[in-house]
């Protein structure tokens, strides 16, 4: 099938086409969901270059074990389990055991979200965002991968619960104070009035 | 977390009952604390969503795409490809009986067309040169090639313990330059023999290693055969 009409197809059909050895079909998978994996990696890795080549890992892992993917779950889920667990193996190989940066560091946070910072000065809109993913990225692993998928990609717990594998209350919880360790950063880069 | 902290993050959540909505209302309208920390949290999820988005670059589709380009395989990956791939076999009683008639044919062709195996040995310079055959398993034989020179005879035959001493059993045939030579097959022994030319002449064979005498005055020519 010519590649433009591809396009109308869904990602269920796309994913059987590409398990025929269409290669055409897997190609719109990507266009599709590369904005989505570069974004989650770069959100994760605070790197674009490493985000691009984890993306790309990304993809070509679910390539090759497309024929394991159950029908039953969402392409983008499953893609996405496979983009996390790369940002994850990328950040152990990267920071091995680093305190509140160590992935199984999940409650290490609450001294630092303690931590108020002083300089008050005027943000612009870009220097928020700045700041903002800055805060991010100081974020640990565990609570930077529940915000950025709540938050910045707008998945539901439904959803993250079946990429990352943990229940929904203890995401709420990762997701809440990753939300308040953010607030009291960017806080305390605003003035007090 | 405290209370307050728990119903914040249940109320962004959207995990309160209406009742707890209202409770936590009336809570953040009393208290600015509590009122300031909500805002807060919630200024944080306005600006995460208004994040810029990275574009993933040119290079990132071209390379991956490059990457997930099926190679064309080398003639080896072709060729074992080829013979390991699973094929179903059709086939039918007419078509298995001939198949099984060829063969059978060619197996009785290939063994009517091979010639028997023939193993030569060392012998000892002498009369005879001895081809050994194993013509049985039981009994072996040996070929003893006999030779005599005789140009100007017409018939040269042998006689000796192995045929009865009967000339006639045993002709020599004639090759180039008067050479007469029979290849018979003993079993391993010691044979005496004499060669009969023109079949009135008998004479003991000039190349043989051993002689001994018949007990008429004459001499016989002695063989050893062994394998």
């Amino acid at each position: 099938m010519p590649p433009d009409q591809q396009v109308g197809l869904d990602d269920a059909q796309l994913v059987a086409r590409s398990l025929k050895q269409d290669h055409e079909a897997f190609g719109q998978l990507i266009d599709r969901h590369a904005s989505t994996i570069v974004n989650l990696a770069y959100r994760m890795v605070g790197n674009r270059a490493e985000a691009e080549d984890l993306a790309q890992e990304a993809f070509l892992t679910a390539f090759k074990a497309l024929s394991t993917f159950r029908a039953d779950s969402k392409f983008s889920t499953w893609l996405y389990r496979i983009g996390v667990n790369k940002c994850k193996d990328w950040l152990r190989a990267k920071k091995p055991g680093k305190g509140p940066a160590d992935l199984d560091a999940d409650e290490a946070l609450d001294s630092h979200v303690a931590e108020m910072r002083t300089p008050e000065r005027l943000l612009s809109q870009q220097q928020v965002a700045h700041e903002l993913e800055k805060a991010i990225a100081r974020l640990p692993p565990l609570y930077r991968e529940a915000f950025v998928l709540k938050h910045v990609e707008g998945l539901s717990y439904e959803e993250m619960e079946e990429i990352l594998g943990v229940n929904s209350d203890t995401l709420k919880m990762r997701v809440y104070k990753g939300r308040l360790q953010l607030s009291r950063d960017l806080v305390a880069l605003r003035p007090t009035g | 977390m405290d209370e307050h902290e728990l119903l914040l993050q249940r109320f962004l959540d959207h995990d309160l009952t209406p009742e707890e909505r209202v409770r936590f209302l009336q809570a953040i309208d009393t208290e600015p604390e509590l009122r300031r920390q909500w805002l807060n949290l919630e200024m944080v999820v306005a600006e995460a969503v208004a994040l810029p988005k990275v574009v993933p670059s040119p290079k990132f589709f071209s390379e991956l795409k490059n990457k997930l380009e099926p190679r064309s395989p080398t003639w080896w990956e072709r060729l074992w490809a080829t013979v390991t791939a699973p094929r179903t076999l059709e086939w039918n009683l007419a078509g298995a009986v001939a198949a099984a008639c060829i063969a059978i044919v060619s197996v009785v062709g290939v063994f009517a067309v091979i010639p028997p195996r023939v193993v030569e040995i060392p012998a000892p310079t002498g009369p005879a040169q001895t081809i050994a055959a194993h013509m049985e398993q039981v009994e072996p034989k040996v070929f003893v090639r006999l030779i005599l020179l005789q140009p100007d005879a017409h018939s040269v035959s042998v006689a000796g313990d192995f045929n009865g001493w009967n000339p006639a059993r045993t002709p020599l045939e004639r090759s180039d330059g008067g050479m007469w030579t029979a290849t018979i097959p003993l079993h391993p022994g010691r044979y005496q023999y004499m060669f009969v030319i023109d079949g009135k002449e008998w004479i003991a064979d000039p190349l043989a290693d051993e002689k001994t005498t018949d007990g008429f005055g004459a001499h016989n020519a002695v063989l050893d055969v062994a394998i």
